[in-house]
């Protein structure tokens, strides 16, 4: 470690960029190791980038006390910023294995310690290349009003939904205040280079000291990381608490400032409280959804047209019925696939994805069905339930789903008034699908004729967009009970 | 080139050949559309997507035609006399090609002159109640003069049992919607179409949770509001769609004018794509980057090649509201003023930024120069 030890006393500020983990640590290896070849070649080059050389400098032959120690080491430090992008330079016009390149950082020009920065690049490189590597939760965001009851008279003329203006370095500040009186934490907030995204990377540790004594280990762990993300104009935030329970399965009363998942907690109730203002006041409320797939959380809960219509109403998501005003095909005439792909220029939209091959992938996996009239039929009923939803047309696999059915057996009678008797007596029956796409996977049993689509529940067909519901005469239920 | 259904063996020509395929394959999609073509063509790639476009501008041709006013007029003249007469009239089989045409072309004026239509639609769930759902659809025409993907916004019926006075009254209640996220529905919603029974039905403990959606839980914090003004309140459908029609309007008019800018200072590629980087600086101003901050497009971010940083509100009337520019010595308060003066229209913004208009008034910052 690079900072002299002498000086240790508790403070409340974050831990810094530039505090070094050692490069001999194991579980280094380990984290870096999971980037490809082409990542750490990036990264190398971002940390060499003239912007970025005051905060990570690599090690060179300036910073050697004693250059004994040289023959020792597989790499000669090099004599100028040049030479060692030059080296990187090298390494990326030949092919060759990831190791070298991970060596090279390691034990070469950054042989003097990787910085939490550094560490926390990676860690972002790793999720824009790996988007479906954590489980994320959505959460909404909501502007606790008590001010509206004063202004009934007139409607507010601002009907933005309440996206909080957020100042990076100003949201990360009133973070910190929340959270440091409990916790010590390292911050890193960027944007994601592929979606539409700001990723927040908190780190946790519990102890009140700028360069904590604890293992270099301790640096690695991934259930001391959070993730947060902020997807672009729209008033949700995604967070991953860290599914990785394992060792901390039974937490005792007593290490409760230890244990990850208090710090975790902590964290994610300051983050309401951190992007909150005076007269501007948010809470987080649950949405019912995780899933593994950041691309899905942006579909059902971001801030593009699918948000609020799935299922069956997937087909308004994508305007797959009918097309611009200047069409003069009527609109039963041309394929769906044609009125997604034909000249709507929508902003949020960005460009159309130019693929004749997702149609016709699509629509060659429809003539291998042999057509009958039974199975047409099941087919336009599978089109009106789960319009474009699990085709490859509009892929938002959801890798779980939970559903606790409120039923009683074998009544199908409408039960509207006498709710609270048949309360107590339920039988809850809870089915849990998993799988790489759920709703996919019940559309293709429809397809198979082994579920009913004309009559299957709504739930089934992804039209709700959640991951937890509790459904009662197929509908889903608002509150869990 | 009589018939293709031989593999035509002897023919010499290898062109002949392949235009002999190209007829059978074209043939054969024409009669099945779905499927794909019996014969696959295996010496050219492209000979589908020909087909494909081939076909395609056939039917807008054909649906043109038979849309223009003039030759609707004919058919809709023709055949009334002799209907009586002969059945065989070969008008009456192409009538209902031409009664399709004729609906889907006054459809596309109202959507083209009205921006907001109504359709019914039913949701095919079986557990949905058998009340067809009141769709709504909003066409927005953008920058390029072509029309935006249409928004939905599908509002189901309800009745208020608890509604005062008359027994039942229908009640509007948005079940699903296609409005981009930073739009608020559920303040629209709460404003414009405010049900008195929503605070009473959770008062008896969760009744009918089954009718109850998504949008509940958003329109929540609204509740207070909502239980104090709302006995008396009716709701309002045409204002929900007129406000909601603005709200989207004017965010595509603040994306168009964000990219009306971009193309002026040269930021935009040939291709409608944005360059790579390393673009050089506008000669006038002297702006490297201009952009959207996110998708709302409400702010604006603008560099300078001077490493100033600036950013300036849009608002919906297409004005620049705010703006603050920062360089290395603070804040630049000569070009903030010099964004939002002359009435702060966003279209004329770089013309007030220009490096010579700026330094030509040195003493009176903020005077208009358009």
């Amino acid at each position: 470690m690079a900072r002299p030890k002498a000086v240790r006393a508790p403070t409340t500020a974050s831990l810094p960029n530039n505090l070094r983990i050692p490069s001999s640590t194991p579980s280094l290896t380990k984290s870096l190791g999971k980037l490809s070849r082409q990542a750490l070649l990036d990264l190398a080059f971002t940390w060499l980038d003239d912007r970025n050389i005051a905060s990570f400098p690599p090690y060179l032959q300036a910073d050697e006390d004693n250059p004994d120690d040289d023959e020792a080491l597989p790499y000669p430090a090099g004599e100028t910023i040049e030479e060692v992008r030059q080296v990187y330079e090298d390494l990326q016009d030949r092919k060759g294995a990831k190791r070298e390149v991970l060596e090279r950082i390691l034990e070469g020009d950054w042989r003097h310690g990787i910085t939490l920065r550094q560490l926390a690049m990676a860690d972002l490189r790793y999720m824009d290349d790996h988007p479906a590597s954590l489980r994320w939760t959505a959460l909404e965001l909501s502007r606790i009003d008590t001010k509206r009851k004063n202004s009934q008279k007139m409607p507010p003329a601002d009907w933005s939904g309440s996206v909080p203006r957020m100042q990076a370095a100003t949201f990360v500040q009133g973070l910190q205040r929340e959270i440091s009186p409990l916790v010590k934490a390292h911050y890193h907030l960027a944007h994601s280079a592929t979606l539409p995204l700001t990723f927040l990377r908190i780190f946790v540790v519990d102890s009140p000291y700028q360069s904590p004594r604890q293992a270099a280990e301790i640096f690695t762990d991934s259930s001391r990381v959070i993730y947060v993300a902020f997807p672009d104009s729209c008033p949700y935030v995604y967070t991953s608490i860290a599914a990785s329970t394992g060792s901390k399965a039974a937490p005792s009363p007593s290490s409760v400032a230890t244990d990850t998942r208090t710090l975790q907690r902590l964290v994610r109730d300051s983050i309401p409280k951190a992007l909150s203002r005076p007269q501007e006041r948010f809470s987080l409320q649950a949405t019912s959804l995780a899933a593994k797939n950041l691309p899905t959380l942006l579909a059902l809960r971001g801030p593009g047209r699918s948000t609020a219509s799935n299922g069956a109403f997937s087909i308004f998501a994508d305007a797959a019925i009918e097309g611009s005003p200047l069409d003069p095909r009527p609109s039963n005439t041309v394929s769906p696939e044609e009125h997604i792909q034909t000249s709507h220029s929508g902003p949020a939209e960005g460009k159309e994805n130019t693929n004749g091959s997702a149609a016709k992938r699509r629509s060659s996996s429809i003539d291998t069905v042999p057509v009958s009239p039974d199975s047409k039929k099941r087919r336009l009923a599978i089109h009106s339930r789960f319009g474009t939803l699990g085709s490859s047309l509009a892929p938002a696999p959801l890798d779980r789903l939970d559903i606790r059915l409120l039923d009683t057996a074998g009544s199908n009678e409408e039960q509207d008034d006498d709710v609270d008797d048949s309360m107590s007596t339920l039988p809850a029956v809870s089915l849990t699908f998993s799988g790489s796409d759920v709703i996919g996977g019940i559309r293709k049993l429809a397809e198979l004729g082994i579920v009913d689509p004309e009559r299957m529940p709504s739930w089934m067909t992804g039209e709700e967009g959640v991951s937890v519901a509790t459904v009662r005469l197929g509908q889903r239920l608002q509150r869990d009970i | 080139m009589t018939t293709t259904t031989s593999r035509a063996p002897t023919s010499p020509d290898p062109e002949e050949v392949e235009l002999d395929t190209e007829i059978t394959s074209i043939r054969a999609e024409s009669k099945h559309p779905n499927r794909k073509p019996l014969i696959q063509i295996p010496n050219s790639k492209a000979n589908p997507n020909q087909v494909q476009t081939l076909q395609k501008r056939k039917r807008i041709l054909t649906s043109s035609l038979l849309t223009t006013n003039p030759i609707q007029k004919l058919l809709r003249k023709q055949p009334r006399p002799p209907t009586t007469t002969n059945q065989t009239d070969p008008l009456a089989t192409i009538s209902p090609l031409v009664h399709a045409a004729g609906a889907h072309t006054s459809s596309n004026h109202h959507r083209i002159a009205f921006g907001a239509t109504a359709f019914p639609f039913k949701d095919p769930s079986p557990t949905a109640s058998a009340a067809p759902l009141l769709g709504v659809r909003i066409d927005v025409c953008a920058r390029n003069g072509r029309f935006t993907k249409p928004y939905y916004i599908l509002l189901q019926h309800e009745r208020s049992r608890a509604g005062p006075g008359s027994g039942s009254t229908k009640m509007f209640k948005v079940h699903r919607h296609t409005v981009p996220g930073f739009i608020s529905i559920a303040k629209l919603e709460s404003v414009y179409l405010p049900r008195p029974g929503v605070s009473r039905d959770n008062g008896d403990g969760n009744g009918e949770g089954g009718g109850s959606s998504g949008e509940d839980e958003d329109a929540e914090p609204a509740k207070p509001w909502k239980k104090s003004g709302s006995s008396t309140r009716k709701q309002d459908l045409r204002g929900f769609v007129r406000e909601l029609r603005r709200e989207l309007v004017a965010w595509h008019m603040r994306v168009d004018a964000i990219d009306f800018l971009r193309e002026k200072l040269g930021l935009v590629g040939e291709g409608g794509k944005s360059l790579p980087f390393d673009v050089s600086p506008d000669r006038d101003t002297g702006i490297v980057s201009l952009a959207a901050v996110a998708v709302e497009a409400r702010y604006v971010r603008v560099e300078w090649a001077d490493g100033r940083v600036g950013r300036f509100k849009l608002s919906n009337a297409g004005v620049v509201e705010r703006a603050v520019v920062i360089g290395d010595e603070g804040r630049d308060k000569k070009v903030e003023d010099a964004m939002t003066a002359g009435g702060g229209r966003v279209e004329t913004v770089l013309d007030r930024l220009r490096v010579d208009v700026l330094s030509a008034s040195p003493g009176t910052p903020g005077t208009p120069e358009v």
